[in-house]
């Protein structure tokens, strides 16, 4: 019996498993009964007219009321098995997805191949392609590397663009599987279907074998992972996942080899970090958890105080660490910067824009990647005074300390003790002044409803400290108060913006995030603005189905309020009054209810809160759920910054 | 338009707050116009946002003739970047009576400034701060 025949004549016991589930929840058996798929037909003609739409068998068949013709074939060993062993020896935990045909047969071997299977890589469905695409951005912003993603032939793409869009601004390494099936719906292929995002992503093949095909997925690893980091392409015709692979051997992956400084360069830097009464070293985002790590172990090795950017954006240096912060003395007499500017010498990876030059083959130039980015405006390059070596610091980093290891004397090794402590000590205090200083600008406006932005974040943070906690969600519009009052210690506290300002990226990307908390006992922070959240809202449903940790707390000020002032602005200086400014740019009339809606995606939520001494009783209530390994939603009521 | 009942009430309970400055208008009517002129957009329902109005000393609040001559010599000109600064109200988009009215609304909100010692939060992050660094 072919698989085709035995899906559709289940057994009995399959016939009873799946109506239980389908009933589940439902209010009457006749209510479930008649949505069920019915197998009758309807009139063809009904179709007729359409010249372009697809034919009313495609469409059954997507609908799921027909099998696709039977082909005469045996498949004991299915290419796109090949495929999903090759995601496990990579490392691949997670492929996000909403289901499209053009890729059924990877679908398949994810859900069916292995022991067991459906993990490493695990399905996480999606609602949306862009909602998949921000996961993935989400979670390699947490964790430095890849998960994967499907896309529907054209279409799927088409959804997700925005989406890599962003992850590339971001320079997030993903891998993008995307299905191409030929012979089915012609709508939904094309020649060149990397051709719709190659001016935003890293690098693309369609190959044309299995043995291509198996090469192309590990390479894709190897050039999302390779600064300029960055989303990958593979376009997987139908063929290749569907083929007999017989005796084709999986190859082994080689990992990317990731070029850092040469053992001069090192020499050179180590000399000046032990010459140096005041050594500095500036820190940016590294590309992974071990980079943080690294910048640690040289500053301590050194003594040398160290900047922060954890708290803008994920892989930063601890921000609690004794030497983060200005340091006893800020008469810095030798910087080195790693991924962040510096007046002496700085070691800063490539980023996307330099590839611009090869993979804008359609002449778009995106504004900020292009290399003669205007001077002014948002986003515009910040000037940089001293050298800069474009190559990967962390890479860099273990030959630093190997050198400075090397040439480092007893008394160095004393005074850099004796640093240390300083720095420590001057650290605190810094810290401690400006903890009180933004206290009383937190203050302001405590006891008002509808309640104050800086209340969520001053609320939540005595409630996660001692958590394991990643906070996601873009922060910039909540006025980011977890900057001054949390201490972002981890490479994953803050995964900083959308990239490139697109709204709809953050329910997604937390999501993402929360499947790398998930499996590591994290818990996953959300504090969701309303405008964004009404993009692709589905995420919700994502993060029941699978279980995920994350606490979304509402900022909903009940508009797009970016927008608001923007047109408040204008129509004043036009002389118009602003009183017509909420056009378009609030969410009123009716109000939307963010409890009852997670709560119809299967979600436990409350709210509308706007009280704001029932705050933290709720997001206790929150809290104990997510750590329990529920998402939970709570509609916070706010100011509208 | 029909569900503006939350931010409303907010702002009528401040509006019967007791006023340290004299001044001829009526708070509540000059609330309706903070609303609906969407001033809370960058000064909050209560006055504290990204620009705040209460116990800033600002000049512009002194009198109801300096915020009146603020209001209507703004820049009337559009620049070519989106901006959340100030909009400019001639006297045709707000009128003298309006005017009035939202000044002593504005001077008639009450401080919300909680002593930082009688906020429990406040205490515990201080606390937090205090803790030796760990990271595991
Ligand atoms: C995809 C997309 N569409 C539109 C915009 C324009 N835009 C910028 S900010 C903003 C408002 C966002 O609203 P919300 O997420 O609720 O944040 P708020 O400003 O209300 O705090 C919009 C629509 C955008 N940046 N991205
Ligand atoms: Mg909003």
């Amino acid at each position: 019996m072919s698989k085709e025949q035995s899906s559709q004549e289940p057994s009995d016991h399959e016939v009873k498993v799946g109506r239980r589930h389908f009933l589940k929840g439902a209010a009457s058996s006749a209510a479930a009964l008649a949505v069920a798929p019915t197998a009758k037909a309807q009139n063809p003609s009904a179709f007729a007219a359409s010249y372009t739409a697809p034919t009313y068998q495609q469409l059954q068949r997507d609908t799921g009321a027909l099998t696709p013709p039977a082909i005469e074939r045996t498949v004991v060993r299915p290419g796109s098995d090949l495929m999903v062993q090759v995601l496990k020896d990579m490392g691949i935990e997670f492929v996000a997805a909403n289901n499209g045909s053009s890729f059924e047969g990877l679908q398949e071997s994810i859900i069916n191949y292995g022991s067991p299977p459906n993990k490493m890589p695990e399905y996480i469905t999606a609602l949306h392609e862009e909602s998949s695409v921000d996961m993935a951005n989400g979670y390699g912003k947490a964790e430095g590397k890849p998960m994967a993603v499907m896309l529907h032939g054209t279409i799927g793409i088409q959804h997700a663009a925005m989406a890599i869009y962003q992850a590339y601004y971001s320079g997030t390494p993903m891998i993008l599987i995307v299905g191409r099936d030929d012979g089915f719906i012609q709508a939904h292929t094309a020649n060149d279907m990397a051709a719709m995002c190659r001016s935003f992503t890293k690098w693309d093949a369609l190959p044309k074998t299995l043995p291509e095909c198996l090469e192309a997925l590990q390479e894709a690893y190897r050039q999302a992972v390779t600064p300029p980091t960055g989303p990958t392409v593979v376009v997987v015709d139908m063929e290749l996942q569907k083929e007999e692979a017989r005796e084709l051997q999986v190859p082994p992956f080689r990992p990317a080899v990731i070029e850092g400084i040469d053992v001069a360069t090192a020499r050179d830097i180590a000399q000046k970090l032990l010459a140096a009464n005041n050594p500095r070293i500036a820190t940016g985002s590294f590309r992974t958890p071990e980079g943080c790590a690294a910048a640690v172990e040289l500053a301590e090795l050194v003594g040398a105080s160290a900047s922060t950017t954890a708290h803008q954006g994920p892989m930063g240096f601890p921000q609690r660490h004794p030497l983060c912060g200005p340091g006893a003395d800020i008469n810095y007499d030798y910087v080195l910067g790693l991924e962040a500017n510096s007046p002496h010498l700085s070691l800063q990876r490539p980023t996307v824009a330099t590839l611009t030059a090869v993979r804008d083959t359609m002449g778009i130039g995106f504004g900020g990647l292009r290399d003669n980015p205007p001077a002014t405006g948002r986003g515009a390059p910040r000037p940089q005074e001293g050298t800069v070596l474009t190559i990967d610091a962390q890479a860099s980093i273990p030959l630093i300390i190997a050198e400075v290891s090397r040439l480092m004397t007893p008394e160095q090794r004393r005074r850099i003790e004796e640093r240390r402590a300083a720095h420590a000590k001057a650290n605190h205090e810094a810290r401690m002044a400006a903890l009180l200083e933004a206290i009383e600008q937190k203050k302001k406006g405590w006891d008002l409803s509808p309640i104050s932005t800086a209340r969520i974040y001053a609320e939540l943070w005595p409630l996660i400290a001692d958590e394991d906690w990643c906070l996601a969600s873009p922060s910039s519009f909540s006025s980011s108060h977890h900057m001054q009052l949390w201490d972002h210690n981890k490479p994953y506290s803050y995964l900083g913006g959308q990239g490139a300002g697109g709204m709809g990226y953050g329910l997604g990307a937390c999501t993402g995030a929360a499947l790398a908390a998930r499996e590591r006992g994290r818990i996953v922070i959300n504090i969701q603005t309303d405008g964004d959240f009404n993009y692709a809202p589905g995420s919700i449903w994502t993060a029941v189905h699978h279980e995920l940790p994350m606490l979304t707390v509402m900022h909903n000020n009940r508009a797009w309020h970016q927008e608001f002032m923007f047109i408040q602005y204008m129509a004043g200086v036009r002389g118009r009054g602003t009183d017509r400014g909420h056009i378009g740019t609030t969410l009123r009339d009716p109000f939307i209810d963010y409890a009852k809606l997670a709560q119809g995606y299967g979600m436990k939520a409350e709210g509308p809160i706007d009280d704001p001494t029932q705050l933290a009783a709720a997001l206790r209530r929150g809290l104990d759920v997510v750590k329990n390994g529920e998402p939970y939603l709570i509609d916070v009521l706010t100011q509208p910054r | 338009m029909k569900h503006i009942t939350y931010p409303i009430g907010a702002l009528l309970a401040m509006s019967l707050a007791p006023t340290l400055y004299a001044q001829n208008g009526d708070a509540k009517a000059g609330a309706q116009v903070y609303y609906d002129y969407g001033c809370y957009g960058c000064h909050g329902y209560g006055g504290y946002g990204r620009k705040d109005l209460n116990d800033t000393g600002s000049a512009i609040l002194v009198n109801e003739e300096v915020f009146r001559a603020f209001l209507r010599g703004r820049a009337d000109v559009a620049p070519l970047l989106p901006v959340t600064d100030m909009p400019n109200y001639p006297a045709n988009s707000l009128s003298d009576e309006q005017v009035r009215d939202l000044y002593a609304y504005i001077r008639s909100m009450p401080p919300n400034l909680p002593e930082t010692g009688g906020v429990e939060t406040f205490r515990q992050i201080l606390e937090i701060a205090e803790q030796p660094y760990r990271n595991d």
